[in-house]
């Protein structure tokens, strides 16, 4: 598991890759408070690469989204592959946080 | 706070010559000194003073001399550390004197700065094994609070299960090693109705199994009172979001079962959907309910379907730990490798479905760890 940080203006666009599960969780939470600033407006993660996510990742994504969501920031997943999609629609996670097929659907939902 | 040290001498002098040499130390209250003269006389020094960090001990004494001193201070405290005094190139005492524990020597005449590093050495020495000594309790501790954690999950699980004359059902789990968070309930309601649950709490160890206490008991409390599943799941989820739950949730299911028509209604808060394994073998996932895991958004309505159960089918709840289950070579087993195993060989009744889960799961694993607890319910309509 790594995080590869980009910024454009006040949207920060995350690339994770690699399996996210209880070993590495704590280091996913450390690596996404340390890429957002407060004054960010949004955060896109794109899980092109991830191949897997258990419940402690999801619990990282979900102090995550509180997180942004205190700042008055927003959160959005993209590229997500079918069994990740499918973790996000199980668990009904994809009622909280939005997902996008691509960065740019990602970027234009944010900052519409 | 100064360290206390013991030292063991016959010749008179010496006291007041390490007291002198020693002030500057004693006065910063570094160093503290008892003397003794022989080595029954340290041993009595040592019983009357438990605060004693280390010894310093001459050899050759009346009554008892140093060697045998060695050998007595482990049965008076086994973390007090020793140096011994020789006699310069006296190499057989001192080769004695490191077998019987002794932690370093100085040789005579003794020269006080050596006699001090050596002195401040052993001290460093004793601290950072008394830091080991404190990290491996606190350990201890830990696992101790493991342990009854995970007595707590299992001391909960129903051990007896809903049956009619046209149905029965069973559950089974096997936790992990460090304390998950799955549970199973049963709850019978009015009009031989039966309530099945199966939950997941995120995270592990001791705030994992409190966390997962508390939603057992509000789900028992909600499913008596509640009524449909979908209400059940939805009043849980405000009961859990009213308090902290720190991030953690729980995905849960909760299916309602109506023996007089073989109707089940379930409701899913971001869990797995119910596996129904006809009697030939063939296997269908039911459809997910949209929900989501229960602690995430407080104000959910839970959504529920209904389904019939047919004679001959088993209904089979299950957490992730089957699912994701995972062998040596890294491949998960997922639903399907269940679906695989009951297509050429359909369970019998509700127990042998538990139990047959519960083969399937660890024959795939093998000697690889189990990460996760491996938790089922199952549920048959006799034919």
């Amino acid at each position: 598991m790594a995080i590869n940080a980009e910024r454009e203006g006040g949207t920060v666009i995350a690339k994770a890759d690699g399996r996210i599960d209880g070993s590495n969780a704590g280091e996913f939470q450390t690596d996404l408070q340390g890429v957002i600033q407060e004054s960010d407006t949004a955060l896109i993660l794109d899980f092109e690469s991830v191949s897997y996510i258990s419940s402690a990742g999801l619990r990282v994504l979900l102090m995550t989204a509180k997180t942004l969501e205190g700042n008055g920031a927003k959160l959005a997943l993209c590229s997500l592959s079918e069994p990740i999609r499918e973790v996000f629609r199980i668990s009904g996670f994809d009622n909280i946080i939005p997902i996008h097929d691509s960065q740019a659907e990602a970027a234009a939902a944010v900052s519409g | 706070m100064a360290y206390k040290i013991l030292v063991v001498d016959d010749e008179p002098d010496l006291e007041p010559l390490v007291l002198q040499r020693m002030r500057r130390q004693i006065r910063r209250g570094n160093y503290e000194f008892v003397f003794a003269h022989d080595g029954v006389e340290a041993l009595e020094k040592l019983a009357a003073n438990s605060d004693i960090d280390m010894v310093v001990s001459d050899i050759n004494m009346p009554r008892m001399d140093g060697l045998t001193l060695l050998e007595q201070i482990p049965d008076v405290n086994s973390d007090i550390r020793a140096i011994i005094v020789s006699a310069y190139g006296d190499m057989e005492n001192i080769r004695t004197a490191m077998n019987r524990g002794a932690f370093d020597f100085v040789t005579k005449p003794v020269d006080f700065e050596d006699l001090q590093i050596t002195i401040d050495r052993t001290l460093e020495h004793i601290e950072q094994w008394r830091e080991a000594v404190s990290s491996r309790d606190q350990l201890v501790a830990l696992q101790n609070e493991l342990d009854v954690a995970n007595q707590m999950q299992q001391s909960i699980l129903p051990t007896v299960f809903p049956s009619g004359p046209a149905y029965a059902s069973f559950g089974a789990m096997t936790p992990a090693k460090d304390v998950g968070g799955d549970f199973y309930d049963v709850v019978r309601l009015q009009d031989d109705c039966a309530g099945f649950a199966i939950a997941d709490v995120s995270g592990k160890g001791v705030p994992a199994a409190l966390f997962m206490m508390s939603s057992r008991t509000l789900l028992k409390g909600s499913a008596i009172g509640a009524g449909d599943a979908g209400a059940v799941l939805t009043e849980v989820n405000n009961l859990i979001c009213d308090d902290e739950t720190n991030g953690m949730f729980v995905t849960m299911l909760y299916a309602i079962y109506n023996p007089r028509t073989g109707e089940l209604t379930y409701a899913s808060g971001g869990h797995d959907p119910p596996l129904v394994v006809h009697p030939d073998g063939t296997s269908d996932l039911l459809p997910l309910t949209g929900g989501i895991a229960l602690g995430v958004l407080a104000g959910f309505e839970y959504g529920e379907h209904t389904v019939t159960i047919a004679p001959g089918d088993t209904v089979c709840l299950y957490t992730d730990g089957v699912t994701e289950a995972t062998n040596l070579d890294g491949k998960l087993l997922g639903i399907e490798g269940v679906q695989d195993y009951f297509a050429t060989a359909p369970p019998a009744d509700a127990e042998s479905a538990s139990q047959e889960i519960m083969k399937v799961v660890f024959e795939f694993t093998g000697e690889a760890p189990q990460f996760d607890d491996v938790t089922c319910l199952t549920l048959r309509r006799e034919a």
